[in-house]
């Protein structure tokens, strides 16, 4: 009797063995909730006002049910609220149904890769204009959309800055939805206390600021790298300061190299901000949250972050302008093209989307719908890439990031979606462990160079 | 008669079998295929490459630093869990008072998803108001004070206490059903020898519990084999691949890279160590078995 009871434990584990330790090689999808987010997460952002939906009688073509189906990793509790706002009055509009499949914001990327190589995918999917997007392009997984674009005119409604992000192969693929700009968000509070009137427009204004801010005892500069993807707008708007967006366009791709002078440069300013203490203490600790709290109790002054902080300062009941602003990254070297950097969201064709008149119906919708552009920019806290849509629903800083972004000779996507994934990975990666110990990024260097060959095999 | 016995047989495991074909075996073997390929997840072609992935994982120094933290997940995991789950299965078994409360209090951990006992963890370990880093500010450590997630010494260790954690209770389970198990008359004969506690523990009770220790380090090490749910969610094998595992290596490399073949490649490896546990596992059972015959 005992024995059989052994005998049935060990092969209860055994099963156990079977199923776990090979079926997660097979299927790998993680069903973990709550990750932190890769990427700036759709943060929380004001309560959207109802909108108005638009209230056209609705025009459905008589016959045939049409549909489209979409995933999409808006899926925290706002921006699906808001993205089905949207697929609802379109729905209204044109008669075609919207049918959402989306499940969590980090399974999105397991999710969409399964539904693809299971030749499976949804008509239309949310994806992150740059490399990602070339990547599935260069898998042969999507759908050129250029007559549509032609016969819409969006060149006349997308700022020309914002297109760029919509070609890829001389092809256009992408319409934006949303988009997002990096600056120094800062605590005005903070800055009038320890005497700082002016924001500084060059290099050595800033770190005579930095200083300053030091002097009275707040520290500087707060970054929550735990998640990595935080600490590269640092080296994104150096090395576009520096050795400019065309040196960076090359690094991106592949044909210049890590050890190159230009990032040796960037990497010994950047290490000079860490060894004269104006970053927090264990940056690597905390995560972008907690680096805007930070900001907002007064414990350190600023903050280089996207515009979705905004959305995350009003959620806690922070006022614009009077708790929180933001100025640009300051000059380094003169004569270098002004770049801004941030990430685009829009939304991509598969190849094998089933309704594509429809779903090129929706794609339109979505970017030139002055209301559901509008619907978008105020629930998320992006900005607008529809130049029609209405100015006032900005806050006065939003205004002014929309302003930054449109003064920008350059549009930069931030380092992870410049950069083919794989290389990304690398490189995020040696910033993490440039926060941990910025003294030998010559070695991180020459790692990081090691990765870049393996992933485009020079 | 036989002959229809036989054919109710087939008749009602085909279906079981199916499910098991669809869900277990043609996924594993299709990811045997894809580790001879340099399959990206999203293309509809991708190349043969024969080998070369396997080669590519043994020279990866990312690899070779995964393997690394596996063994000493391995390590921690054969030693933490069947220890502190002996110790408190012991002491319970004495018939302490309250011992049923301490039961369930050791084995609550257990019916928590490892998701929930990362968070938890994460909070215990935050550098600024984390349990473990008021409580050395308080008795007076404030240098031992750190970043534990974070700080590239502490980010492995720190992961798998938490792991240990729920690890101890299911140990303590096993040990405590070994426990009764053994005879009452082996025992007292021991006692009635003379034997002390020391003695009883190291010739008696010990011995007798093999089977249970058994189970308890196959189990322990299989699921440190499978450490990803509770690495992705505490450190994603941060800072910088410092608490990386093979499982979460492979999670990076396959999603993140968008190196699909060569992640298959990886999980091959990790089956094969599987299948040496399970082979190890097997003939213990079997050099067992005496005792109970």
């Amino acid at each position: 009797m005992r024995k059989n009871t052994w005998k049935f434990v060990s092969l209860f584990v055994v099963a156990l063995m079977l199923f776990g330790a090979c079926t997660p090689a097979v299927t790998p999808a993680p069903t973990e909730p709550a990750a932190p987010a890769e990427q700036p997460a759709a943060p929380p952002a004001p309560p959207a006002e109802p909108t108005k939906a638009p209230e056209s009688p609705p025009t459905a073509p008589a016959a045939s049910e049409a549909s489209v189906t979409v995933v999409h990793y808006f899926s925290d509790t706002l921006g699906k609220e808001t993205v089905t706002k949207i697929f609802d009055s379109f729905t209204k509009e044109s008669g075609i149904k919207v049918i959402d499949n989306t499940t969590g914001h980090e399974d999105f990327k397991a999710q969409i890769l399964v539904m693809l190589a299971g030749d499976n995918p949804p008509d239309l999917f949310s994806y992150w204009a740059g490399a990602r997007v070339q990547f599935v392009v260069d898998s042969d997984r999507l759908e050129p959309i250029d007559d549509m674009w032609a016969s819409e005119g969006l060149d006349e409604v997308i700022p020309p800055a914002v297109v760029k992000g919509s070609i890829y192969n001389g092809k256009k693929y992408l319409v934006p939805f949303g988009y997002h700009y990096a600056a120094l968000f800062y605590n005005p509070k903070v800055m009038q206390q320890v005497g700082i009137t002016e924001f500084p427009t060059d290099w050595e204004g800033f770190l005579a600021m930095c200083e300053k801010i030091k002097a009275a005892g707040v520290t500087p500069i707060a970054l929550g790298s735990m998640n990595r993807w935080p600490a590269q707008f640092w080296f994104d708007y150096l090395l576009l300061r520096t050795a400019g967006p065309e040196y960076r366009a090359k690094l991106m791709a592949g044909q210049a190299a890590y050890t190159d002078p230009e990032v040796q440069k960037v990497m010994e300013m950047w290490k000079e901000l860490v060894d004269k203490g104006y970053f927090v203490k264990d940056a690597n600790a905390y995560d972008w949250t907690d680096a805007s709290d930070q900001v907002a109790n007064g414990k350190a002054a600023m903050t280089l972050m996207g515009t979705w902080i905004t959305g995350y300062w009003n959620g806690n009941g922070l006022k614009p302008v009077d708790d929180y602003d933001f100025f640009p990254f300051p000059t380094i070297e003169k004569g270098v093209p002004n770049a801004v950097v941030g990430p685009v969201d829009g939304w991509v064709m598969s190849a094998g989307a089933k309704d594509k008149e429809a779903s090129k119906k929706l794609m339109t919708f979505l970017v030139k719908n002055t209301d559901a552009s509008a619907t978008w920019a105020k629930g998320q806290g992006a900005l607008s890439p529809n130049k029609n849509t209405d100015p006032s629903i900005y806050t006065a800083v939003m205004t002014k990031a929309s302003a930054e972004v449109a003064k920008a000779e350059v549009f930069a996507f931030n380092y992870d979606l410049a950069t083919t994934p794989p290389m990304a990975e690398g490189g995020l990666n040696m910033f993490a462990q440039f926060m941990n110990d910025p003294s030998k990024y010559q070695d991180y260097l020459v790692e990081t160079e090691n990765v870049a060959k393996e992933v485009f095999k020079k | 008669m036989a002959q229809s016995k036989r054919f109710w047989r087939i008749v009602f495991l085909s279906l079981p079998l199916l499910f098991y074909a669809v869900i277990v075996i043609i996924p594993l073997t299709s990811s045997f295929y894809y580790s001879l390929t340099n399959w990206n997840g999203f293309s509809k072609t991708s190349d043969f490459v024969g080998l070369a992935n396997f080669a590519k994982v043994s020279r990866d120094p990312l690899f070779l630093n995964a393997i690394r933290n596996t063994v000493i997940w391995m390590v921690a995991a054969i030693v933490v869990p069947s220890g502190f789950g002996l110790a408190i299965a012991l002491v319970l078994h004495q018939g302490v008072r309250g011992a049923n409360f301490f039961k369930s209090l050791f084995y609550l951990p257990i019916c928590l998803s490892l998701a929930v006992i990362g968070q938890v963890w994460i909070w215990v370990y935050h550098p600024d108001w984390g349990l473990l880093n008021e409580i050395l500010r308080l008795i007076g450590l404030q240098e031992a004070t750190k970043a534990w997630l974070a700080n590239p010494g502490t980010a492995l260790p720190a992961v798998i206490t938490a792991w240990s954690w729920q690890q101890v209770g299911l140990a303590m389970v096993i040990y405590l059903a070994g426990l009764t198990s053994i005879p009452a008359e082996l025992t007292e004969a021991a006692e009635i020898d003379g034997a002390n506690y020391r003695n009883l523990l190291r010739y008696v009770i010990i011995p007798l519990l093999s089977p249970a220790t058994v189970v308890v380090i196959a189990l322990s090490i299989i699921n440190s084999l499978k450490s990803f749910d509770i690495v992705y969610i505490m450190t994603q094998g941060g800072p910088f691949h410092k608490s990386d595992t093979l499982a979460m290596f492979m999670y990076v490399e396959s999603f993140k890279k968008y190196y699909m073949g060569y992640g298959s490649a990886i999980s091959v490896v990790l089956f094969l160590i599987a299948l040496v546990v399970i082979i190890f596992y097997f003939r213990q059972v079997q050099a067992l078995e005496h005792l109970y015959d």
